[in-house]
């Protein structure tokens, strides 16, 4: 039996060594594998659009494909700390936002933007203040003024509290000498929806960038008071800046591009020359200016200057007395846990009680053998957690497969070429076709 | 409308990629459907990686039909083996099994085609009928109409769950637990993070749908691996007419077709209750009206056909709520909601009015894939038995990969694989107790929702409660919320004193 098993062995080793071989001896000059460029931001919103616009472009320039990841989540926090702390071998960029000098003031993280290599300023979006058509404030002034009289009895939004859009509105506020805790911030996710209240009746005055109200203000439903720039756009000339309005105050958001530190000059280089032929191209300035976002193209040594007075600004804002006062919500960020929590365990209880938590009795039963295959199955996945980064998908998954098929007992003839085709399928298709970065292992470089 | 119609029928029915999506769809929705073991759930769950880079038309497709697909195909080894391929079939597997006994598998499965397509275009019907008139109903609703609204679903789907309402309710709350892991949506403020930032963003949905859904049913295939030699009896094969008797039995029971399609679509619509809970109640129906003096064999199979009809209707049902208030009417709804969520499609009634096109197209895609269920499955029934009987012990660590790979490929994360394992061993634990899914599911989908419009609704107020009555529509929907809750304790109250002596 023994003896008639070695054969099929050989058989697998024989067809799993083209497979390991497969994608080795690559010392090619850089870049030569594809380059994953994290975006912070879900898919589909503005960030993402130009995320991957700049990877195609990106691509088009270093001839490797470039794969937008959105690493979302913790309002910037997952995407923006990956990537400062992703290798710094050149084949991660990150398209930092406006929310990496926001993010460590609130003591959300500790990644700040001295954790990152800035590589270019790509694009600035400015916010802005819109009102119904309808609302009895025909200017910036007016609303200000009737905010002066009446404190506390407007509402406002554009974004989650402590988001881009409500440091701009706490700042106008702040530099007009009024309290940003005149004007109730309704904490909404998005500007999207936010108008939408707006235009409910449940705001009175929504604080976003200008592309994000777009079709609001085409329509003529909404009203822009102003923007928080320092010129016009030049999309829409007809929006006054704060300051002819007579008001000092400017804010927006911006996306660049970043790398960890550490990259290797030479990639470096190649990288920066990319990504400044992308910016400069026709190509990426019809889009932006068709999109409605504002152009902006400043170099490492620029940006970095940015970056240290942005931070500042955002700095002396978020840690201000009066931004802090606004920091007072009526149900607090842990009341709702606390009675999902109390409500589960008083229902624990009851369940244990009322002796519900025995074992049904129509159940499957829990044999040892059923048990021993339960515990390989969980297993096998840890020992992939483990293995794949080191290994590479290929020979990690197809040791996993092959363990299991031969744990079920399923002939070698058989289980050598299932793994072996499976698992070549599944890359081709997953990292190949999709684009999604599995771990290419040793040989990866 | 006539401009978004053709659009939508552009986008669809003129796509060619569509027509390959629905193909593939079909012929992986059929397979997981006959496979004992695997779900409908568990074949969207895995689909979901790949939805990720489809356009939003062709991956509401695909699920649509592998969906419809697999719910006919869940017919296919109940019948020939008594094993249901999905849970969809159970509440008709012994009767259905009666004919394959005979020596007659033909004639059951053919009244199961022809009433699960029927039934299918059924619910698609009252899908368009209802779906826009609900949707100007909900504009008119603020925050504060919209945390009730959560309230009532969360509640629906206790009401409806099948045995203990103690554990329904016990997965509810779980459920609303882990949603409240990460930054909560209104203050931006960490919760239940343990440090790690890759919680931030609350437990990634995609991994623990394949968690749930796909790792725990490969747990649970552990258990009785063993004993597949013994089910490996060779099924018969199916011979004889398919269509034409079944078609003769729809003819003759139009009456008792459009109650068990209406309780099929309507029982869809409830949140958290799908395609499984429509068969019973509509297997349940057909016994209690059906004549026993009429033949036996008529009797029966009218019996699968009315729970045919039912749970094919049922499908289309839980798109309802989902597409006017975002609120799923089942564990695969839930899942589309995540899908659209990633296409940045928000589910509600702004999609009626902005995204028209891509409403139609999803009736379209209903009809589309009923139709195609129509050769798909007089294929599967054809192929039936060589399908039921493809070795799970080669299927499962395959589908073990596709687990991973799945879980780890949106975000390219190895910690959302470990997410999954995570919610893959609760998943398989809290069924070890009988404490069903779908309740955890719908609470990790609305907890978010619901936090965040009680805390909006509160803040405008500041904090004083009763503003959750505020307005008329509200106070309405909340009092009906008190008195569901007020009458399942009463009820539960009083069957506790009849049962004491």
């Amino acid at each position: 039996m023994n003896t008639n098993r070695i054969p099929h062995i050989v058989l697998a080793a024989a067809l799993l060594l083209p497979v390991i071989l497969a994608g080795c001896a690559r010392s090619a000059p850089y870049p030569s594998q594809p380059l994953v460029l994290l975006c912070p931001w879900t898919a589909g919103g503005g960030t993402d659009r130009v995320a991957r616009h700049v990877a195609v472009l990106l691509e088009r320039e270093l001839g490797v494909p470039v794969n937008v990841v959105n690493a979302t989540g913790g309002a910037g926090v997952t995407g923006h700390t990956r990537g400062a702390l992703a290798r710094p071998n050149g084949y991660t960029l990150t398209l930092v936002t406006a929310e990496l000098n926001m993010l460590h003031w609130r003591g959300l993280t500790n990644i700040a933007h001295s954790a990152y290599d800035p590589l270019m300023l790509i694009n600035r979006d400015d916010a802005a203040l819109f009102v119904r058509d309808d609302a009895p404030w025909a200017s910036l002034n007016a609303l200000q003024e009737a905010i002066g009289r009446a404190p506390r009895s407007l509402k406002a939004s554009g974004t989650a509290y402590g988001g881009i859009w409500h440091v701009a509105f706490a700042g106008w506020l702040n530099a007009v000498g009024l309290s940003p805790g005149d004007v109730t911030w309704i904490s909404i996710n998005g500007a999207a929806p936010a108008l939408q209240e707006l235009m409910a009746g449940g705001l009175d005055a929504v604080c976003c960038s200008v592309p994000e109200a777009q079709a609001l203000l085409e329509a003529g439903e909404i009203r822009c008071l102003g923007l928080m720039s320092e010129e016009r756009l030049p999309a829409f000339p007809g929006i006054p800046t704060f300051r002819e309005l007579g008001v000092d105050w400017a804010m927006g958001t911006w996306r660049g591009l970043m790398l960890p530190p550490g990259v290797p000059e030479p990639r470096r280089a190649v990288l920066l020359d990319a990504v400044r032929a992308v910016v400069e191209s026709r190509d990426y300035q019809d889009f932006v200016a068709q999109a409605g976002f504002s152009p902006t193209a400043l170099g490492p040594e620029a940006f970095a200057a940015f970056l240290a007075e942005n931070d500042a600004q955002m700095g002396a804002i978020l840690t201000s007395e009066a931004f802090k006062g606004v920091d007072t919500p009526p149900v607090g960020p842990m009341a709702f846990p606390y009675l999902a929590g109390a409500l589960l365990t008083l229902n624990a209880l009851a369940l244990a009680f009322s002796g519900q938590l025995r074992r049904p009795a129509d159940l499957e039963p829990m044999t040892r053998p059923g048990a021993a295959r339960i515990a390989l199955v969980i297993g096998v996945t840890l020992a992939y957690l483990l293995l794949a980064e080191g290994l590479g998908f290929v020979p990690a998954m197809g040791l996993a497969v092959c363990v299991l098929l031969w744990r079920f007992r399923v002939r070698w003839l058989v289980a050598a070429p299932v793994a072996a085709l499976a698992v070549l399928a599944v890359y081709q298709v997953f990292a190949g076709y999709l684009g999604v970065p599995l771990p290419r292992g040793f040989w990866g470089g | 409308m006539g401009e978004a119609l053709t659009q939508a029928l552009m986008q669809t029915v003129a796509s060619p990629r569509v027509w390959l999506v629905v193909f593939c769809a079909s012929v992986y929705g059929t397979f997981v459907g006959a496979v004992p073991g695997l779900t409908a759930t568990m074949a969207v769950a895995l689909f979901i990686p790949i939805a990720y880079w489809l356009d939003p038309v062709a991956a509401l497709a695909a699920v649509v039909t592998m969906e419809s697909c697999a719910i006919f195909a869940g017919d296919i080894p109940s019948t020939l083996l008594r094993i249901p391929g999905t849970p969809a079939s159970a509440a008709y597997a012994d009767a259905a099994y009666q004919f394959t006994k005979r020596g007659q598998p033909h004639r059951a499965l053919g009244v199961c085609l022809v009433f699960s397509v029927a039934g299918g275009l059924f619910g698609a019907l009252v899908l368009i009928g209802l779906g826009h008139q609900l949707a100007r109903v909900a504009t008119l609703f603020s925050v504060t109409e919209y945390f009730w609204l959560y309230v009532l679903g969360l509640s629906c789907a206790v009401l409806v769950s099948r045995g203990s309402t103690l554990k329904a309710t016990f997965a509810l709350f779980l459920g609303l637990v882990l949603s409240t892991v990460g930054l909560s949506a209104a203050h931006a403020q960490a919760r239940l993070t343990f440090g790690r930032p890759e919680l931030f963003q609350g437990i990634t949905f995609v991994p623990a749908m394949i968690g749930l859904f796909g790792f725990s049913e490969i747990l649970r295939n552990m258990l009785t691996l063993d004993r597949e030699r013994d089910a490996k009896s060779t099924p018969p094969k199916t011979r004889g007419a398919l269509v034409g008797p079944a078609l003769r039995l729809l003819g003759r029971r139009k009456l008792a077709f459009v109650r068990s399609g209406s309780i099929g679509a309507l029982i869809g619509m409830l949140p958290g209750a799908g395609a499984d809970i429509a068969a019973w109640v509509s297997f349940g129906a057909s016994k209690r009206t059906g004549k026993p003096s009429a033949d036996g064999d008529d009797h029966a199979l009218s019996g699968i056909g009315d729970a045919s009809t039912a749970n094919s209707a049922a499908l289309a049902g839980t798109w309802i709520p989902a597409l006017v208030f975002g609120i799923p009417g089942d564990s695969i709804t839930a899942i589309v909601i995540g899908v659209l969520l990633m296409k940045n499609v928000r589910p509600g009634p702004e999609i009626f009015e902005k995204q028209t096109a891509l409403v139609y197209s999803i009736y379209l895609l209903f009809i589309l894939a009923n139709l195609v269920l129509i050769p798909v499955g007089l294929l599967a029934i054809k192929a039936g038995g060589a399908m039921v009987r493809v070795p799970r012990r080669i299927l499962l660590p395959l589908i073990l990969m596709f687990c991973i790979v799945g879980a780890y490929a949106v975000n390219g994360s190895y910690f959302d694989v470990a997410v999954m394992l995570a919610t893959g061993i609760l998943g398989f634990l809290l069924e070890r107790r009988e404490i069903p899914l779908g309740p955890v599911v719908l609470g990790i989908i609305l907890g978010g929702p619901l936090e965040e419009r009680f805390v909006q609704a509160l803040s405008g107020s500041e904090g004083v409660l009763s503003a959750l009555f505020g307005r008329p529509l509200a106070a309405a929907l909340g009092v009906l919320c008190l008195a569901l809750w007020a009458g399942l304790a009463a009820m539960k109250v009083r069957r506790n004193a009849d049962s004491a002596p």
